[in-house]
């Protein structure tokens, strides 16, 4: 109580009206910023050694990965000043229209409007060669959603209200599902398990789904819902990829998990120096600008890059969970909280698949992957997080 | 739930993403620190490919440094597959086909090559045209990925000048890859006979090596690392190269001749087949020349040679042109080898230079049982003869004798012919060098064979039906004695056996190679030195009555005076000895399947030799008519006296 007086005295309300925005700015995350950039950037210089050598054969300019990569972060960029200066209330209000309107695209791609990649129906054409990919965008949606119900329950959550939180979760699952694209199912169930367990869900009931959650996976393994393809990465994963045997669905995963980890501990200690990986220059490692980039970095940088990329998520990691704990609400809390999570199992089961201990799926690695549908949702989710931050005392 | 909860829950969900860190650092170091190595060696060999460039191979020269063989650079057409679509590689097929007159099929089955790899172009033309190159080069639109090469192959500015002697380069076999794959790789070119093949390893240089780094698709990225060619070493040889072309010249030019006289015996014109010429340093063993007819023309194995037309120079019926007779061809000696019962009979006590005996043009064997009669050439005595003497009118009647006599002399002789024992005839034989390979430096060089009791017995009991005779007989040795009889020499055995009873007894294993420079005239690496493969001490008394005998040959009364005839014999003084072999075998109607053998070994100067020149010539009857001319001729360009060549 002492602590909320304090706060009141400090704090005018002449102040408070004549120069709001200037006063919110100064409480901008400086170092989120520089963490989410230098990732940025990173990304860039992996993307370019990853595709230097590969374009030039094909008779392209080099940089032009870099350049589409460098057109999405600007756009990102861009979107993400725009949710910083609008008040993350305001977001509160409209959770249900951005859900609904997340969930439509979800149908819509479903359609034959959407196109098919790697097997599954993802993405959205559009002019100029680029795509889109509509669940990357309904991670933000979901999160802003199951935020904006939970928190008007004040860390409340009965067994009907939770039921109402894994019902929003379950819409886009299920849509997202028929695509199909296991890898973005995972993240859903990680951004409700992470938003649920800081809302307030009863550890029994987190126990139970927990439980629910495993026996869905033996179950979906055992019998015949999953197709071949997703089996064949998930038991890969589990029987061990020793034998490089191509031609098989099979044998192509272990083939590229066995090149991906002969690339990343080819880097030794300290790497074998910025484009100079021969996994990587000789296009050894398969889909590796996108979900597979961290091999450069494992073969370039060595241990030491690796180590410090991964730092680099640790502060940004920090600065969310910093943000969640600072929020002045709930609804903020949860939203960083979510935003974390989003974050943290797209880089651990990314990192983990290319070492060879989490089951390939196929995830981008957040802000260092080519792609700019992940680039975009992760930075509009950093900026939630620098405009709950900013706002922790309005 | 307590107010402090969701701060609690945060503090909790921050230890789960630490934790979640923590492993994948823990799975970092666990792969690029602790098993870094293994994964590296993947990666190494995953991304690296080896190609090797053959080095040029050295020259080789004769003792003045004149280039007999050197390399070329000539230009190749080939086509870079990986570089072109199909439907550009057909425009180039067809562009090619035309512009070479060459059939379309036989570029496309040049193309299906084993050996090719992505990394190199693939020859489909070899040797083309330098103006049809130049255009491939200017209108590469009509040629998409054909590319023209400069390829170094070897030229042989003489043609086949010594062919014998060089041997000839050919792609590596099976075989010779299989013995050294260190050194090989399938495709490389390597030496099949000849000097090629024995210096292969001074020719041969260091090939050149490039490290690709390949991408995933085989497509090479960078070069890692070069190492350029270092050519092969110019080997100098002891051969000279006018020498050499007198020696082939008279050669051929004599046995073309031959062919429009008739035989002794009237029944035909001499078929004057084939024959070889070998020149020797007596002081040191080094060839000087070695020349066989029929020869082929190394050249043609250049580009490779077609079976049939290797088939064509290994048949017998051709005269087999890749045979070295000189080295290989065997030849019963005839009076040629009186040189070896002379100097067998004076080195065993059992005459001296004085001892004579009265040659009345027949011989016969007392106590004799079958055959006893034996008779000179024509019939005709040559009176009271000495070794010399005897050696000069080539007496055959004084070596009968003297054959007859070692046969006596033999360790055990009993009525039982299969215990006949051995005596200084076979050791002189084995002293100066027959029946045994006289050591080559380029090898090819045959044993040949001389007959004695032992090795008779031993070859029949061996193989009693090649070898039906198991008993040896007083007329072996009277036949052996004249060069007849159970007997096959070389034409290098026989020149290196004069050689060393002129030098007084050291014989050598020839050299053909003289030393190993630095490619492109550089110093000298090493030099062949001489090898001596035996040393007997011949006594005055042994070598001068055959000296002097050899010397009254080429004079007066002696058999080869006539083809020596007019020869500055104050300036230098020059010997030999002729032979007129019997060739092949006696038929039902007393006529022979070969006609015979013309043989001459000359020596000279005769106060202190220097060279020995043999000559061996197949079906072209007497020594003195066939081999002594051509000797005079080569005696007459290594001495300078009566050169042919300025």
């Amino acid at each position: 109580m002492t602590a909320v007086g304090r706060r009141l005295e400090r704090r005018t309300p002449l102040d408070n009206t004549r120069r709001p925005l200037e006063r919110t700015w100064m409480h901008l995350d400086v170092v989120l910023i520089v963490a989410t950039g230098l990732l940025a950037l990173v990304g860039l210089v992996m993307i370019y050694s990853a595709t230097r050598s590969g374009l030039a054969s094909q008779g392209a300019s080099q940089l032009s990965d870099v350049r589409k990569q460098l057109l999405f972060l600007v756009a990102g960029t861009g979107l993400a000043v725009v949710t910083v200066v609008i008040d993350h209330r305001i977001f509160q209000h409209y959770a249900a229209v951005i859900y609904l309107g997340a969930v439509a695209a979800l149908v819509l791609v479903l359609s034959p409007l959407g196109v098919t990649v790697n097997f599954a129906q993802s993405w959205f054409l559009l002019p100029g060669g680029f795509q889109i990919q509509p669940a990357e965008f309904t991670k933000v949606a979901v999160i802003v959603m199951v935020a904006a119900y939970a928190s008007t329950h004040e860390g409340d959550l009965d067994l009907r209200r939770l039921a109402v939180c894994l019902g929003i979760g379950a819409v886009p699952i299920g849509l997202i599902y028929l695509q199909p694209d296991l890898g973005s199912v995972l993240v859903f169930v990680a951004i409700l398990m992470g938003v649920l367990l800081i809302a307030g869900a009863r550890l029994r009931h987190i126990l139970v789904l927990t439980l629910i959650g495993v026996a869905g996976v033996v179950g979906m393994l055992q019998m015949d819902v999953l197709s071949q393809y997703q089996r064949d990465r998930l038991t890969t994963f589990v029987t061990g990829d020793d034998e490089v045997d191509e031609g098989d669905g099979l044998g192509s995963i272990r083939y590229q998990t066995s090149q991906s980890k002969t690339a990343v501990a080819a880097g030794g200690l300290t790497g074998t120096g910025l484009f100079n990986g021969t996994q990587t220059e000789g296009g050894y490692v398969p889909e590796q600008r996108t979900d597979f980039i961290f091999t450069v970095v494992g073969e370039e940088l060595g241990f030491v890059g690796s180590a410090g990329l991964l730092l680099l998520y640790g502060v940004v990691a920090w600065r969310i969970l910093r943000a969640a704990r600072l929020a002045r609400d709930l609804f903020g809390t949860l939203i960083c909280i979510g935003v974390l999570t989003m974050l943290m199992f797209q880089v651990f089961e990314n990192v983990g698949m290319t070492m060879g201990i989490m089951p390939v799926t196929g995830l981008p690695l957040p802000l260092v992957s080519y792609g700019g549908s992940s680039m975009v949702t992760t930075l509009i989710g950093i900026g939630l997080v620098l405009n709950i931050h900013m706002r922790r005392f309005t | 739930m307590t107010v402090d909860s969701p701060r609690l829950r945060i503090g909790v969900y921050g230890v789960v993403v630490v934790s979640l860190f923590a492993a994948l650092l823990a799975r970092l170091w666990y792969l690029q620190v602790l098993s870094a190595e293994e994964f590296q060696v993947a990666a190494i060999t995953n991304a690296e490919r080896v190609v090797y460039e053959e080095a040029p191979r050295g020259r080789i020269l004769d003792r003045n440094s004149v280039e007999l063989v050197r390399n070329r650079v000539s230009q190749s057409v080939a086509i870079d597959t990986a570089e072109v679509s199909s439907a550009e590689l057909q425009t180039s097929l067809n562009n090619l086909s035309s512009l070479f007159g060459v059939e379309k099929s036989v570029l496309e089955d040049r193309l299906e090559d084993p050996r090719a790899t992505p990394y190199t172009a693939i020859t489909v033309l070899e040797e083309v045209d330098e103006v049809k190159a130049v255009h491939i080069g200017e209108r590469q639109d009509e040629y998409p990925g054909v590319v023209t090469l400069d390829v170094t192959t070897r030229e042989y500015p003489y043609g086949s000048l010594a062919a014998h002697v060089l041997g000839y380069v050919g792609e590596i076999n099976d075989t010779e890859l299989a013995a050294d794959p260190e050194t090989y790789r399938p495709g490389d070119h390597v030496g099949k006979s000849g000097v090629e093949q024995a210096y292969e390893a001074d020719l041969r240089g260091t090939p050149g090596r490039t490290v690709y780094e390949v991408g995933a698709d085989g497509v090479p990225l960078r070069v890692k690392e070069r190492t350029a060619p270092v050519p092969g070493d110019d080997v100098v040889l002891s051969i000279d190269l006018k020498v050499q072309q007198v020696a082939e010249q008279s050669l051929e030019a004599t046995l073309i001749e031959r062919r429009s006289t008739a035989t002794d015996d009237k029944t035909g014109l001499h078929k004057a087949d084939a024959g070889s010429v070998v020149v020797l340093d007596d002081t040191t063993g080094e060839v000087i020349a070695m020349a066989s007819w029929p020869t082929y023309d190394p050249g043609e194995f250049v580009d490779g040679i077609s079976q049939a037309r290797y088939e064509e120079l290994t048949d017998e019926g051709n005269g087999a042109p890749l045979t070295n007779r000189a080295t290989s061809g065997g030849y019963a000696p005839g009076s040629t080898w009186k040189l070896v019962t002379a100097t067998a009979a004076l080195q065993s006590g059992l005459i001296t230079g004085a001892s004579t005996y009265d040659d009345r043009g027949t011989y016969e064997i007392p106590d004799c049982e079958a055959q006893c009669e034996f008779q000179n050439i024509d019939g005709v005595g040559s009176g009271r003869v000495n070794v010399s003497t005897a050696l000069q009118v080539s007496s055959d009647v004084f070596f009968y004798d003297l054959g007859y006599r070692f046969y006596r002399e033999r360790e055990s002789i009993s009525e039982d012919r299969n215990e006949v024992g051995g005596n200084a005839f076979d050791d002189t034989a084995e002293q100066l060098g027959f029946g045994a390979s006289p050591g080559l430096d380029i090898g090819g060089d045959a044993a040949g064979s001389v007959a004695n009791p032992e090795q008779r017995r031993s070859l029949h009991d061996q193989y009693p039906d090649k070898f039906p005779t198991r008993a040896w007989y007083p007329g072996d040795d009277v036949n052996l004695a004249i060069g007849q009889g159970d007997l096959v020499v070389t034409p290098l055995q026989l020149a290196n056996a004069y050689a060393t009873v002129a030098n007084g007894g050291t014989r050598f294993s020839p050299n053909v190679g003289l030393e190993v420079r630095e490619p492109g005239g550089g110093p000298t690496v090493r030099t062949v030195a001489p090898r001596v493969a035996n040393q007997t001490v011949l006594s005055a008394e042994v070598r001068d009555p055959i000296m002097t005998g050899l010397s009254l040959v080429t004079t007066g009364q002696g058999t080869g005076a006539g083809a020596f005839a007019g020869w500055p014999r104050a300036d230098y003084e020059v010997g030999g000895k002729t032979g007129t072999a019997e060739a092949g075998n006696r038929q039902a109607d007393g006529t022979r399947t070969k006609q015979d053998t013309s043989l001459f070994v000359g020596v000279g100067p005769m106060d202190d030799p220097k060279y020995v020149v043999a000559v061996v010539m197949e079906q072209s009857g007497r020594g003195a008519s066939a081999a002594a001319p051509v000797a005079r001729a080569v005696m007459g360009q290594v001495s300078g006296v009566e050169p042919s060549i300025p």
